[in-house]
């Protein structure tokens, strides 16, 4: 009579089902489900298309989904809590454009004040940051449905783009803007060892760190954690910070491989984000997503755009197709998940 | 009258969860007219029989009959067949917080409906207020649920089955959030619809209470019936204990450790309870001291719990440690499908959360081996019963939801534990297995303050009783007090 003790029933079950059904419901869980599609795709891949196994196109692959992945990464903070923001598509967007119209020259559309270089990627950063702690305080302290705080931020920044940079893009705003995102490394682009390297930290967070803890208790009853001792309100506020913070290296990634800001920078991205965050098994309502998962998303969305690129799908055709396939895998994700949980939760 | 033949006849019911088999062929018969207790340990799979029973959960196999209506069961579900017979109020609380209290009594209930599905509201508040005037109840028909007392929040639950007009009706602990007098308005209500010739299921771990209104016992343990159709009057509380647990249990009774001449743990210095209240209350713990706060609902002393546990701020007034600063506190909060747990999550999760920062090392990563050790041995103490510590804990049974919370409130190792109704929902051989391991913290020091409207969990652990009344302190018994004397002072004030 104790924890961790099957009843007698429990010991009776022969193992053989049963050990499936917790491989199964591990599986998931754990937020592999999407990996064998993934594996399908390359392998189909493969085949019809010559030129998509090589090994340029897959880091190609890679590096174009860093910025979606940096920006996913960042929704799934405030995503996991049962919140959500979609400003992050303004601040990728605006926190390195603002930070290119303080270093370039007035000539070049910038303000004149031509801070040194180096400062660049502080000033993006800094200003991403500090769009997360406004949104931070309107839900926490405001009391604002992030939906709608967030959503008039969006509106608000990508107007912000436009006044700071009088309308034009800005091109070449230094090195130390753009060298992340269009430097080498080993072989591979810095963009993507930013992103893996981010995956990898704050995938650790999620599972073993007690903030990701705090994040998953809030997300699944924000009453209980505020009853068992978190600083419920502190960790809402941070997890619109680190939200910001991600897309703002996001943006930051963008505008070192186009090495320009330019302001439509990030348009649309907060739809592919969800839709990467879903697949990936993140739960909308909060609680529940793993970082596995999520990279699992990411990557599928950047396979499927790569291949309808090189399978000469007219342009037009690729948005919709990407949206077919969007919600196909989102269905796919939902029915595993649902068959691995199994009975509906009750008393 | 057909009154010879059951008006529920199951046979053969078993459910299977993943690798928990929670009921394994069982036979369950009422009869018109009948209330019918179903007891069981925690985890015995009451719930998940009558669950069965109103169709919420499939069974596997077997037969079901209630009223004229046949059910052979096979995993699918068969819910919409018998829901005109059958009413059930759940465990866990159903209400939709958003919606008024007479739309919830009236959801989908055909006397308010009109042609087309449209919904008479005005039908709908006259009947809600005529049947809150039936149940003496003094709240509004326009209020939102959401507002509501737990308590209140019951009772309409309760009411709402109550007036669907069904021949059999389950209640599944209904009495484990009330107030002793909301339970006896509950009891007269059973009595009269029994009377009429409506059926209870009726499950409480409150044997007590089973005397009361009960004709007919039926034990389950293990998802076995061990005691089929017992007339009450051939058994007694210590004989359905040992039935339920399978084992002895005995009673326990309180032991004093407060350590007088040690400086007060946890003091609240002039607190306002209430925002009106103009003299503040003063009220200390001692290390070692277990105080009950009792008096009746809304009179402040859960407030004045929630307040000492820094959970809300009091009006006026100031909580303080020992030394200034502020001891640690393990919560135990009053409703646990509200604030208690976090259902998707594991019951090792859960129990963490209450001590994040104790479990994990520098940089705050949680220290994996740590937190394994310190849950285990938490959930051992508490006797939480689950497949694994991995399970989520909305799959636990309810007596065992409850005893998660328990343990986390004691993840962090705290110097005071605030308790609120700590045993709700937990079965007999369970709450003396908390009682003694409170006794034990206590013994070490620690101190405990228990929010409870028990008189015998009161009676069992309280070296020192604060009755609270409209936000004072108007009595105090301390140390040798007899049951009468808490029972006098408990009501004395009502
Ligand atoms: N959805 C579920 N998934 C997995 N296991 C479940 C589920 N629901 C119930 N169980 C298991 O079935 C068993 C019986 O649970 P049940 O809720 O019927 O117990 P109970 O007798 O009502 O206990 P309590 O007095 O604590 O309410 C328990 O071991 C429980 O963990
Ligand atoms: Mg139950």
């Amino acid at each position: 009579m104790s924890s961790a003790n099957p009843t007698k029933g429990a010991k009776l079950q022969s193992s053989g089902p049963t050990r499936m059904q917790a491989f199964g419901s591990a599986f998931v869980s754990g937020g592999y489900t999407m990996y064998p599609v993934l594996l399908a795709l390359v392998v189909l891949g493969a085949i019809v298309a010559p030129r998509f196994a090589t090994s340029t196109n897959l880091i190609n692959i890679l590096e174009q989904v860093s910025v979606l992945g940096l920006t996913t990464i960042g929704l799934t903070f405030v995503v996991l809590i049962g919140r959500l923001d979609l400003s992050l598509e303004g601040v990728v967007g605006f926190a390195p454009m603002f930070a290119a119209v303080c270093l370039v020259p007035a000539a070049a559309g910038g303000f004149g004040i031509e801070l040194p270089s180096w400062l660049g990627l502080f000033i993006a950063l800094g200003v991403a940051g500090l769009i997360g702690v406004f949104n931070g305080f309107m839900v926490v302290r405001v009391g604002l449905n992030p939906f709608i705080s967030t959503l008039g931020l969006l509106v608000l920044l990508r107007g912000g783009v436009l006044i700071v940079s009088n309308g034009r893009s800005i091109y070449s705003p230094g090195p130390a803007l753009t060298y992340l995102g269009s430097a080498k490394l080993f072989g591979l682009p810095v963009s993507v060892l930013v992103f893996g390297l981010v995956a990898l930290i704050v995938g650790l967070v999620f599972k073993y760190h007690r903030y990701g803890r705090a994040l998953y208790a809030i997300g699944g009853n924000e009453d209980a954690a505020r009853a068992a001792g978190i600083n419920v309100d502190r960790v809402i506020w941070s997890a619109f910070v680190f939200a910001a913070l991600l897309a703002g290296l996001a943006g930051v990634l963008m505008t070192g491989r186009l090495d320009s800001a330019v302001t439509t920078q990030g348009q649309g991205i907060i739809f592919s984000a969800f839709a990467a965050a879903v697949i990936g098994g993140v739960s909308l309502g909060g609680g529940r997503g793993t970082m596995v998962g999520l990279v699992s998303g990411v990557l599928l969305i950047g396979v499927i755009n790569n291949l309808l690129t090189l399978a000469q799908v007219p342009s037009f055709y690729v948005q919709a197709s990407t949206g077919a396939v969007i919600i196909i895998a989102a269905v796919l994700t939902t029915i595993a998940s649902r068959r691995s949980s199994g009975v509906k939760t009750r008393t | 009258m057909e009154n010879k033949r059951p008006i529920v006849e199951m046979r053969n019911i078993s459910k299977t969860f993943g690798s928990t088999r929670a009921l394994k062929g069982v036979d369950f018969t009422v009869m018109h007219g009948e209330v019918h207790a179903l007891l069981g340990r925690n985890g015995a799979g009451k719930s998940t029989l009558v669950s069965t029973m109103s169709g919420l959960v499939a069974s596997d196999t077997g037969t079901i009959r209630i009223a004229d209506t046949e059910v052979v069961a096979n995993g699918q579900p068969y819910a919409a067949k018998i829901r005109d017979d059958i009413a059930h109020v759940q465990q866990t609380p159903q209400l939709f917080n958003l919606l008024t209290v007479a739309e919830n009594l009236f959801l989908e209930n055909p006397s308010v409906q009109k042609r087309f599905g449209l919904v008479s509201h005005n039908r709908m508040r006259t009947q809600a207020r005529a049947l809150l005037e039936k149940w003496n109840m003094d709240i509004r028909a326009e209020a939102l649920a959401g507002e509501l007392g737990a308590g209140t929040r019951q009772l309409l639950e309760i009411m709402k089955a109550l007036s669907r007009g069904v021949p059999v009706i389950i209640l599944d602990e209904p009495t484990a959030a009330l107030s002793n007098a909301e339970k006896h308005l509950l009891f007269e209500q059973v009595k009269a619809l029994k009377a009429l010739g409506i059926s209870f299921i009726y499950i409480s771990h409150h044997l007590d209470e089973v005397f009361e209104v009960a004709d007919t016992v039926t034990i389950l343990r293990d998802g076995l019936v061990v005691k089929e159709r017992e007339a009450v009057g051939n058994l007694n509380v210590e004989l359905i204990a040992d039935l339920m647990m399978g084992e002895k249990t005995a009673r326990s009774v309180r032991s004093d450790h407060t350590r007088y001449d040690a400086p007060a743990l946890l003091r609240a210095i002039g607190v306002g309870i209430y925002p009106v209240a103009e003299l503040g209350v003063d009220f200390q713990v001692q290390p070692g001291e277990i105080v009950a706060l009792a008096g009746p609902v809304g009179g402040g002393k859960e407030a004045l719990a929630m307040m000492l546990a820094g959970q809300l701020t009091p009006y006026k007034g100031k909580i303080t440690g020992a030394d200034g600063s502020l001891p640690t506190i393990g919560l135990v909060p009053t409703d646990r499908h509200a604030s208690g747990y976090v259902g998707m999550l594991g019951v090792r999760e859960n129990v963490a959360i209450g001590g994040l920062d104790l479990l994990s090392g520098r940089l705050g990563f949680i220290n994996r081996e740590k937190e394994a050790s310190h849950v285990g041995h938490l959930a051992t103490q508490t006797n939480v019963i689950a497949s694994s510590l991995e399970q989520a804990v909305s799959q636990l049974s309810g007596g065992n939801q409850q005893k998660v919370v328990f343990a986390r409130a004691l993840c962090h190792n705290p110097q005071v534990v605030v308790a609120l109704s700590p045993t709700r929902g937990v079965d007999v051989g369970a709450k003396e297995q908390l009682y003694a391991l409170l006794r034990d913290l206590a013994s070490k020091g620690l101190g405990v303050v228990v929010v409870s409207d028990e008189e015998d969990e009161i009676a069992q652990l309280a070296n020192r009783v604060v009755i609270v009344f409209e936000g004072k302190l108007v009595a105090e018994l301390r140390g040798d007090y007899t049951m009468k004397d808490l029972i006098l002072r408990m009501e004395g004030v009502i």
